[in-house]
């Protein structure tokens, strides 16, 4: 008998229709994979069965009775966990506080059994093998993927019959991606359901059992993972043949140096990096997480301080800070690793996100021009093919893909001409992650010199035109032609011997 | 049904992450605390000034006058330090406060049992209206600080109704409990002690945890399963609860009420909190914290008496301490992040 059965499920959001009609039925003991692009109704779906969300119309049936959760509390009374894309921890607590929070082991004084929860904890951890997790840490000194694994050992305190994973191998580099998948399929031997959403394709592939797609907010077919093909299921996704994920990469790296960096360093991560950036190039950067990457493209934002020569269409510059980075034309824009933290005012809307740092731009003896203001935002909705009702819907309330687009709307009207794009596909479905390319060969074209990293590997080999590895925060090897490949990258990566 | 097709492997425990360091990490905890040791280093200095210009400063009598003129201000900012670790203000206790002193004047008589009732309804209207302030701030969506400006002037208002000016009374016996003795003790000794007890048991409970991680982030608490609402109801019911105990104490010093003395008590209730390490922002802040500022503050003014300078030199003294402890936890943070990052 099916664990889970919705029937009919619709939600609306104003006049969004988020879900219309969706249908889903899920065993226990499967890994049962939701596929769909950004805005196809997955994270509502999630939202109603964790209880996050009420829906408006339909049914669900949990082990053959009426499930209709009021708010997260009543969906774990019920056995349903989530780790959450968006995670649900608090910066100021600890990691065993998050794991057992509002429900930790008490006293008889009513207060928290420290030794007890210590001991829960360290338990749980030994029991999933969990990377090593210090719990008396606060989570504020944590990074993004340390995070991701307190949020999925948070899921897991539950002890739940059905676990939902968003996203949750997105931001966990290889290993610990790996360790995730194996113990998603150990809990589904222990007779557990995970409901396990990803874009990685290759993801979905080694581990669900089945599969549903979602589009629009509908369900589109549900699968035997090992009955469909790659193709199929993209088709699916996003209801028209996808030709090619990435753009033909067409030469138009020009002879003018747009960044030159020498002899960059910053912290203890960053040392002696050197590169050079054309106009009209797309040069990636790779190597394994954590040798630097995040550093240099923070230091270059001058995010964070750095040493060494940095020279902008041949001048040399000093940038000490964001604001130098993107003063006058042709400065240098950063696409932020987190959108919803760093790039992202979630409660303002479109119209301002885009234009908020550059008032200037439609700004006559000192009073703003709203005609001006409209027309850039429409240039740039129409340029990007952002999806929202209106200019003046919250960005919140956009789709993951859309978000990203708002970000590099952001960054197109600073007019800078040199672009960092640090992961801008994390999270982002596979039709927009296509346009994202597009846009980026596009730009490319126009003569803007892009840096690009992604923590996922074929799509710098696809894209960029060169590829810088990093290795304990230097330039390892600089990558040309047909030397790009997933296992150039690597060995580039891994061993000490390969020359530049 | 393609279930398991492939034996299941065991998930191998993936290399140690980065911050999994073994061991305590002392300098981040020292970061951590970095305000609220400024403030016990502003406090030892203080103290230090003041014992060297004034004799006896080092005595059991000494701590029960500093204890008595600072309670008042404690219990405030200990209903305000709650508030503050939640995320939001609360300048309605200077209403409360006022109302409080002004109610338990014109109705205390000499009879305990009338005084014992009439204590009780004061320190329940303080949480109902601190409760009402939550609930406000939940249903309607409102700013804390318009929603308690406003309850703010609604209590004062109430207050100069009820007496218009200084007065009334309360009887003796009532003011003997304000320098009441135990072990050399006064009451306001015991009480402050009362307070730091408190609070150990407090922010261990799942109701200060919740409160703390609500000020911390309120989203994610939310996804949690916290029900915001009811996080602001006793966050803010506790506040108006504190803030009637400090209207209470508060008469025991003086022996009347007064329907303008709660508004001497709103910033600088945020001011000790401050002071004491208590992030504005929510999350982070300990009561100990905003009990040394408390003294701090108080101990300025004893400061400023045998300087003999103007007494107008005590709020600049505050100003100036405020701003540097300000200038403390802001370092010490930017210290703490450059250190994840």
């Amino acid at each position: 008998m099916d664990l889970v059965t919705v029937k009919g499920l619709s939600k609306r959001y104003g006049g969004i229709v988020a879900l219309s009609e969706a249908t889903f039925s899920a065993r226990a003991g499967e890994v049962h994979a939701l596929l769909g692009e950004n805005g196809a109704g997955k994270s509502t779906f999630i939202q109603i069965l964790s209880g996050a969300v009420r829906h408006d119309g339909g049914s669900i049936l949990v082990d053959g009775q009426d499930y209709r959760p009021a708010n997260p509390d009543a969906a774990q009374a019920r056995g349903i966990a989530a780790v959450f894309q968006e995670l649900s921890l608090i910066p100021d607590l600890s990691v065993e506080q998050n794991i057992w929070f509002r429900h930790e082991p008490r006293t008889l004084l009513r207060t928290v059994n420290r030794a007890e929860m210590r001991r829960k904890t360290l338990a749980l951890l030994d029991k999933y093998n969990f990377p090593a997790l210090r719990p008396d840490q606060e989570l504020r000194r944590l990074t993004l993927a340390e995070r991701q694994i307190v949020e999925i050992a948070k899921g897991l305190a539950k002890d739940p019959r059905i676990l939902i994973l968003d996203e949750a191998t997105s931001a966990l580099p290889a290993r610990e991606a790996e360790w995730l998948l194996k113990l998603t399929r150990q809990l589904a031997a222990e007779g557990r359901l995970v409901i396990f959403i990803s874009h990685r394709m290759a993801e979905v592939r080694a581990i669900a059992d089945r599969l549903t797609i979602f589009r629009n907010g509908s369900t589109i077919a549900v699968h035997e993972a090992n009955a469909v093909s790659d193709n199929e299921i993209v088709t699916q996704m996003i209801g028209r043949h996808l030709d090619r994920l990435y753009p033909e990469r067409v030469a138009t790296a020009t002879d003018r140096i747009a960044l030159s960096v020498k002899n960059f360093s910053s912290g203890s991560r960053l040392s002696g990096v050197d590169f050079a950036l054309r106009e009209g190039e797309v040069l990636g950067v790779g190597g394994l997480q954590g040798h630097g990457q995040r550093e240099l493209f923070q230091a270059l934002f001058g995010a964070s301080k750095a040493s060494g020569t940095i020279e902008l269409w041949g001048k040399p510059v000093s940038i000490g800070n964001p604001r130098q980075a993107l003063t006058g034309k042709d400065g240098i824009a950063l696409v932020p690793e987190d959108r919803r933290g760093q790039g992202l005012l979630l409660t303002k809307s479109v119209r301002e996100n885009l234009t908020l740092s550059v008032i200037k731009r439609f700004t006559e003896n000192g009073l703003l021009s709203r005609q001006k203001e409209a027309a850039l935002v429409k240039e740039m909705v129409d340029f990007l093919r952002i999806k929202a009702g209106t200019p003046e819907q919250l960005a919140g309330t956009l789709s993951g893909g859309n978000q990203q687009k708002v970000i590099f709307g952001k960054m197109l009207l600073t007019q800078a001409r040199v672009l960092l794009l640090y992961d801008p596909t994390r999270g982002v479905d596979v039709g927009t992650k296509g346009e994202i390319f597009q846009l980026m060969r596009d730009l490319a074209a126009r003569g803007y010199a892009i840096l690009f990293h992604s923590s996922d590997m074929p799509e710098l080999v696809h894209v960029a035109d060169r590829v810088l590895v990093m290795r304990n925060g230097g330039v390892a090897a600089t990558l040309e032609g047909d030397r790009i490949s997933e296992a150039g990258i690597l060995r580039a990566a891994m061993l000490e011997s390969e020359a530049a | 049904m393609a279930i398991a097709e492939q034996p299941v492997e065991m998930a191998q425990r993936p290399a140690e992450m980065k911050s999994a360091k073994p061991g305590i990490d002392w300098r981040g905890r020292a970061l951590d605390r970095a305000p609220f040791l400024v403030a016990c280093l502003m406090l030892a200095l203080i103290v230090a000034i003041y014992g060297s210009l004034q004799s006896g400063v080092f005595s059991l009598d000494e701590l029960n006058l500093d204890t008595a003129a600072a309670l008042t201000l404690m219990l405030a900012a200990t209903g305000q330090t709650i508030v503050l670790v939640r995320g939001g203000i609360d300048l309605s206790i200077g209403g409360m406060i006022s109302l409080g002193t002004v109610i338990a004047a014109t109705r205390f008589t000499d009879d305990p049992s009338t005084v014992a009732l009439w204590a009780l309804a004061i320190l329940a209207l303080g949480f109902l209206i601190g409760a009402l302030n939550g609930l406000l701030i939940s249903l309607l969506k409102l700013q804390p600080f318009l929603v308690t400006l406003a309850t703010w002037s609604i209590l004062n208002g109430v207050a100069m109704i009820i007496l218009p000016t200084d007065g009334g009374s309360v009887p003796g016996w009532w003011v003997s409990f304000g320098y009441a003795q135990l072990f050399g003790l006064t009451s306001p000794v015991w009480m402050l002690l009362a307070l730091l007890l408190f609070w150990w048991w407090f922010r261990a409970t799942r109701v200060g945890i919740t409160i703390q991680a609500t000020g911390s982030n309120e989203k994610s608490a939310f996804l949690s399963g916290v029900s915001i609402t009811g996080v602001n109801v006793i966050t803010y019911g506790l506040s108006g609860l504190f803030a009637a105990g400090a209207a209470l104490f508060l008469t025991t010093q003086t022996g009347a009420g007064s329907p303008t003395i709660g508004k001497d008590y709103i910033l600088p209730s945020v001011a000790a909190a401050v002071i004491g390490g208590v992030s504005l922002f929510g999350g982070r802040g300990h009561l100990a914290g905003t009990l040394i500022g408390a003294f701090v503050l108080t101990l300025i003014g004893n400061l400023v008496f045998v300087l003999h300078v103007s007494s107008y030199w005590q709020p600049v003294a505050s100003g100036v301490i405020l701003l540097l402890s300000v200038l403390a936890s802001s370092v010490a943070e930017k210290a703490a992040r450059g250190r994840v990052q």
